[in-house]
């Protein structure tokens, strides 16, 4: 066969980008250059892995929940959050293929401490309603930077994200179920999502990454946006989170810690006080409050499993 | 036919009472420690497979406590959270720990063991659950056709993990063989009725303990065949007998964490 | 990891949620063998929602065109000689015949009412 195989590097790039631009789905086999399957790599890995280890801060209360219904509830939830881990690292495992790499490569990645998770699961769950609020609000921000991607140049990420958000909504729901039931309930119980809002606050405005490079030295937001593989950028995100939160927290009688935090009528944005970014630093360099105690429960559960990853390895056929 | 409303006898009523609580019990402690394994299992598909039968077997747990509440007995968050470990009637293996350490930390949990405890237990509930599509009480016929359902996949899910670890490495095995060691040294009550076995029998609620034993062995028979090992024996007599509320410390533990925030106060809404 | 032994097989997953519907490709799991991969292909990928059958099939069996096949799927739009809309003027000749046209609901319709 000769034609797009037999291309120069520069005509097939230049095709390639024809082809994002015309809005077409590149698929796994397709040609694309190193930078796009690097950004895809380290984009989906750290979102799969992020989906992996956020399942861990909420498992905490799972035995605990304060119902048989909860119970339920936050099974499924978590039954999820795992789910999406699997659907996102096979995308992930296909793209790096061509370097010889599979789920066992990521895992050690992630032991390595070279593939790092978002910033919200380094983070301490104290109570019950530590558990609804990142239904509602650690979900209901990751709907919003999740459902931008539905369109993405990548096919098969585009794909999993389209299963992954459709459960969202449910994730949020659960999540809003949990934080109503403790807002609308006894003071000791209102209490504890004001405490929970307060321990979230940063983290949540922390989710969306920084507004610019200089904010932090890097940010993946330029490849991505090149690439169609998202259009909008942190800050676009977190001023979208603010529309849509803001009067929901307020509404609920619940106090934002952050006293400078205001709607600015006449630039049409939200000002607000920004995050300790050399605490975010930290914390996704793994030296958050939890980061090191859930590395070491994912690290252990993996290899203390190993003898059965061996045994089904003995079973292929 | 005996319902809620048309007055059963008051030792009719105990005798239903008492077989729920043992159902019921079984469910949610079986599916508290199942769901235990939920982010750790060996393999990401499998941890989102095994949890869905964690989830079924808790929605079982609620059909049997919803009947106890039906009767009068209770609200079913109470029964399940507030009663203390000496009134609780589940089977010693369903509340055993699923390795050393607490959850919260890092804990050494044993999938082999998992994986014996779940297809034993399901087995064991297969042979229970078709007998209760005969029972004298006619809501708890209806719950179990319902069960009855979900639990071809159960046992499939657990038949075929079991089979390959025992057809697999050396180490599988042996680990294998370790857990139906252990798993067996439990099973003396799993089909015990306790101190109410002549109540439950009596009133056609349950068939026979011996039959129960009978049909579990002859569902698992085959299996073991061609695995060319034993079907082990159930212990005569149990160490202990969960049906009459003799427990380990393992369910006191169990208990305090399932309950933790219900307690902070159990009027309130969660 | 290099020399680490897997089971990794990978293996596509289809299913239908109705006995009359197509299959339908829902992702794809890791699993050693096709028993593994069926116990744990409904509950990854349909938990929600009603399955009649599922097919699972070792993607190592699949052949799929690679981008440059992909190219021998273009055709130029010039074939409504093969569709209804290249005989939508018969609608006018019937009714110079006093007749009205048979539309697909009433071809389709076999021969009852």
């Amino acid at each position: 066969m000769t034609g797009v195989l037999a291309m120069t590097e520069e005509d097939q790039m230049d095709r390639f980008m024809e082809r994002i631009e015309a809005g077409e789905k590149i698929e796994a086999d397709d040609w694309m250059p190193e930078e796009y399957r690097i950004t895809l790599i380290k984009l989906i890995s750290m979102h799969g892995i992020s989906e992996i280890m956020g399942a861990l801060p909420e498992k905490e209360w799972v035995p605990k929940a304060p119902s048989l219904r909860r119970k339920l509830g936050i099974m499924a939830k978590v039954q999820d959050e795992m789910g999406h881990g699997q659907l996102l690292l096979r995308v992930a495992e296909d793209l790096l293929k061509p370097y010889g790499k599979n789920r066992g490569d990521i895992m050690q990645d992630l032991f390595n401490e070279d593939l790092k998770f978002h910033n919200v699961f380094h983070m301490e769950t104290k109570t019950w309603a530590d558990a609804g609020l990142i239904g509602w609000l650690v979900d209901g921000a990751a709907i919003i930077t999740q459902t931008d991607m539905l369109k993405a140049s990548y096919g098969p990420y585009a794909r999993a994200l389209q299963r992954i958000c459709a459960e969202e909504v449910f994730h949020a729901q659960h999540g809003e179920a949990i934080i109503m039931a403790l807002a609308e309930g006894t003071e000791e119980q209102k209490a504890l999502i004001q405490e929970a809002l307060n321990r979230w606050w940063e983290a949540l405005l922390m989710f969306f990454g920084p507004a610019s490079k200089s904010t932090t030295g890097s940010t993946k937001q330029d490849a991505t946006i090149k690439y169609k593989i998202r259009t909008k950028t942190n800050e676009d995100f977190r001023q979208m989170f603010f529309d849509r939160y803001i009067p929901r927290i307020l509404s609920l009688g619940l106090t934002v810690p952050d006293p400078t935090l205001h709607y600015d009528e006449a630039e049409k944005v939200w000002k607000y006080a920004q995050p300790d970014w050399t605490e975010f630093k930290k914390i996704i360099r793994n030296e958050g409050p939890r980061s090191q105690e859930r590395l070491n429960l994912r690290r252990h559960s993996y290899e203390h499993n190993a003898w059965v990853r061996d045994a089904l390895a003995a079973v292929v056929n | 036919m005996s319902n809620v409303e048309n007055g059963m006898s008051k030792a009719y009523k105990n005798a239903v009472t008492a077989l729920l609580f043992q159902l019921a019990d079984d469910e949610l402690l079986y599916a508290f420690r199942a769901s235990e394994w939920l982010g750790l299992a060996p393999h990401i598909e499998e941890d989102v497979a095994s949890s869905s039968i964690a989830q079924d077997s808790m929605g079982h747990a609620v059909m049997y406590y919803k009947l106890l509440e039906d009767l009068g007995v209770g609200s079913e968050d109470d029964l399940a959270h507030l009663r203390p470990a000496n009134e609780r009637k589940n089977s010693i293996l369903t509340e055993r720990v699923n390795g050393e350490g607490y959850y919260m930390e890092t804990p050494q949990y044993d999938w082999a063991y998992h994986v014996v405890r779940s297809y034993f237990y399901t087995q064991a509930k297969k042979a229970k659950v078709d007998s209760l599509c005969q029972s004298s009480y006619e809501p708890l016929v209806e719950a179990a056709m319902k069960i009855r359902m979900e639990l071809y996949y159960h046992r499939l899910h657990w038949e075929t993990w079991f089979k390959q670890l025992l057809s697999s490495t050396d180490v599988a095995k042996e680990k294998m063989q370790q857990a139906i060691e252990l798993v067996m040294e439990d099973f003396g009550d799993m089909f015990s009725f306790g101190k109410d076995k002549q109540a439950i029998e009596e009133n056609n609620l349950l068939c026979q303990e011996e039959a129960l034993k009978a049909s579990w062995k002859a569902s698992i028979a085959p299996v073991f065949a061609k695995l060319q090992i034993e079907v082990p024996e159930i212990p005569e007599t149990p160490h202990l007998n969960g049906r009459n509320g003799e427990h380990t410390k393992d369910l006191e533990s169990a208990l305090a964490t399932l309950s933790e925030v219900y307690r902070i106060d159990p009027a309130a809404g969660w | 990891m290099a020399g680490e032994k897997t089971f990794y097989q990978e293996y596509e997953v289809f299913s239908k949620r109705t006995p009359t519907a197509s299959f339908q490709h829902q992702f794809s799991l890791l699993a050693p063998n096709e028993d593994m991969a069926f116990v744990l292909a409904q509950e990854n990928f349909m938990r929600r929602e009603p399955v009649a059958d599922i097919w699972i099939m070792n993607r190592k069996h699949i052949r799929g065109l690679n981008e440059e096949e992909k190219m021998s799927l273009s055709r130029i739009d010039n074939k409504d000689y093969r569709e209804t809309k290249g005989y939508g003027y018969l609608r006018k000749k019937w009714r110079e015949y006093e007749q009205n046209m048979l539309d697909e609901k009433e071809i389709l319709g076999g021969g009852g009412k």
